[in-house]
């Protein structure tokens, strides 16, 4: 597997990096492969869809993350960060680990999985807590 | 003669290509490859004596049955001990597991202690720390120095009170290849609590160099077989006739009993006790072949070989942390050294590197190589693992350095 252009841009660029100041939902999550270890922090819009309190129509208005990792952990957390924005969590949770390796560009070595989906994991985890 | 031209021949696995390139496997401190008598052993074996063993007065039967015997006495003879102290498991963890729960749980009570070191892999902590937490017992792990030898003032200090029961260390660092002075440790500790019973985690040990168990002041040594060009699923726990007498059985089942009545059932002498159920039969005679291929190239060969590689190694990469490339960890003496080599790559995380080095064909563990504690004493999360076995070369090292030197490119 080599690591495409779009890989090495995000891994030196992340998107949406950093601490939110008021978060909805701050999650931590570990690989326990390297214990590398992410946070995610997710604000839920609050006007659309409120006639429903049902937690797979929550749309997410924005992402951020910090964390130390490798090229996957840290391009995966930095794409999902864009993708996910106006997703509900039923969409979110359509996506799968499939999604996660179509968004990287289609191949991610099966001994990487646990880099490439660190915060898609947490992202699923933040709405679970959210109970 | 140690002539790896003419080992490397008898590794069938040693002719894949991966990405184009010739297989350099660097990871055989995770699990060795196999020499084809080991594979032509199992396959044998099936083709023409499989039956279950202990089991029936037919001749294949006791012909199964003998062949493990023999394995058996091998074994005992390859570490110096004797064949009913030999306990066939599935791997390491296996064995020291059986100690937890057959030694641990009746003996270890309430205000105990248990001493492991933070060398150790997590099957020689894990099993301990659980033990203590249900027992109410103290947990105590004995630091280690900058370079990661076993701190000898933080073993005086944890071991002054008296209450250390039971001593769990590794003779060799399976991470970062740290040699243990297995007898001073344990004198240390025997110094305040002289009835301490001692586990050895051997299983970077018994695959790398001779070792005689009596010689040793230890009470149980555990290893896998797959680590020394045995089969998968293959593990040996010794323990001293003494002890295992003393200790109830781990599992219950068949081939393990003596006799079984509606009420009661009495256990079968030793070793069967430890060893319910039907064994990896075939794994077992697999493990035989490769004793018998190291017994053939001579324990002393092979540590000298190692030695020697993970000399030449550690000059190799003493001129890429020069370069500013690399971080190397543990000792530097290669005396103190197993064959292994643990290190990072400046600025760029381990499994990156190792995912880069895959595409030269190159094999190496990244990650924490199930020793988080010890890693993690390196202020970093995780590091790269090249480790050395009877198969590999000085080329095959300089291989990797030449390609450590792509790895930042791929990132810049």
């Amino acid at each position: 597997m080599d690591y495409k252009d779009e890989i090495i841009d995000h891994y030196k660029n992340p998107r949406n990096f950093g601490e939110m100041e008021e978060a909805d939902v701050t999650i931590n999550e570990s690989n326990s492969s390297c214990g590398d270890v992410v946070q995610v922090q997710i604000k839920i819009q609050k006007s659309k869809n409120s006639k429903t309190q049902n937690k797979e129509d929550l749309v997410i208005e924005e992402v951020m993350w910090r964390g130390v990792g490798c090229a996957i952990s840290t391009a995966a957390a930095s794409m999902l960060s864009e993708k996910v924005v106006g997703m509900t969590f039923a969409e979110i949770e359509k996506i799968g680990d499939e999604g996660i390796v179509k968004m990287m560009g289609g191949e991610v070595n099966a001994g990487r999985m646990k880099c490439a989906t660190l915060a898609y994991r947490a992202l699923l985890k933040a709405f679970k807590t959210d109970d | 003669m140690f002539d790896v031209e003419k080992i490397r021949a008898d590794f069938p696995i040693l002719k894949r290509k991966i990405n184009g390139h010739e297989l350099v496997y660097l990871d055989s401190g995770a699990t060795s490859q196999k020499p084809e008598s080991v594979l032509r052993a199992m396959d044998d074996f099936y083709r023409n004596n499989n039956a279950n063993i202990h089991r029936g007065v037919y001749d294949l039967s006791v012909e199964s049955t003998k062949m493990v015997d023999e394995v058996r006495e091998k074994v005992a003879k390859f570490i110096g001990g004797r064949a009913e102290e030999i306990i066939f498991t599935r791997n390491a963890s296996e064995s020291l597991n059986l100690v937890m729960y057959s030694w641990g749980k009746k003996n270890i009570k309430e205000g105990d202690v248990i001493l492991v070191t933070r060398l150790e892999h997590h099957s020689n902590f894990v099993p301990w720390q659980v033990l203590c937490k249900e027992k109410g017992a103290s947990f105590r792990v004995v630091e280690v120095d900058s370079e990661g030898r076993i701190d000898g003032s933080s073993l005086k200090r944890l071991t002054e009170d008296g209450k250390v029961k039971l001593f769990a260390l590794t003779g060799a660092s399976n991470a970062i290849g740290t040699l243990v002075d297995i007898k001073k440790m344990v004198e240390l500790v025997k110094k305040n609590n002289p009835r301490v019973v001692v586990v050895l985690d051997a299983s970077q040990m018994v695959p790398h160099m001779s070792m005689d168990v009596n010689k040793l002041p230890v009470d149980f040594v555990a290893f896998s077989g797959h680590k020394m060009l045995g089969p998968t699923g293959t593990g040996v726990l010794w323990g001293k006739k003494e002890v295992l007498l003393n200790m109830e059985p781990f599992m219950y089942g068949g081939d393990m009993i003596s006799e079984v009545g509606l009420t009661e059932t009495t256990w079968a002498d030793l070793p069967n006790k430890f060893e319910a159920g039907t064994p990896d039969i075939a794994g077992i005679i697999g493990l035989g072949a490769a004793v018998d291929y190291l017994t053939n190239l001579g324990m002393g060969e092979v540590r000298t070989h190692e030695k020697e590689l993970v000399e030449y190694a550690l000059e190799k990469f003493k001129l890429l942390e020069d370069e500013d490339l690399v971080t190397v960890y543990g000792v530097k003496k290669s005396e103190e050294r197993g064959g292994a080599i643990a290190f990072n790559v400046k600025g760029v995380h381990s499994h990156d590197v190792a995912q880069v080095l895959n595409n030269f064909g190159i094999c190496v563990r990244s990650g924490q190589h199930c020793a988080a504690p010890l890693v993690t004493s390196f202020n970093v999360m995780s590091m790269v693992r090249a480790t050395f076995y009877v198969y590999n070369t000085k080329s095959e090292i300089d291989y990797l350095v030449e390609k450590i030197k792509e790895v930042p490119k791929v990132f810049i």
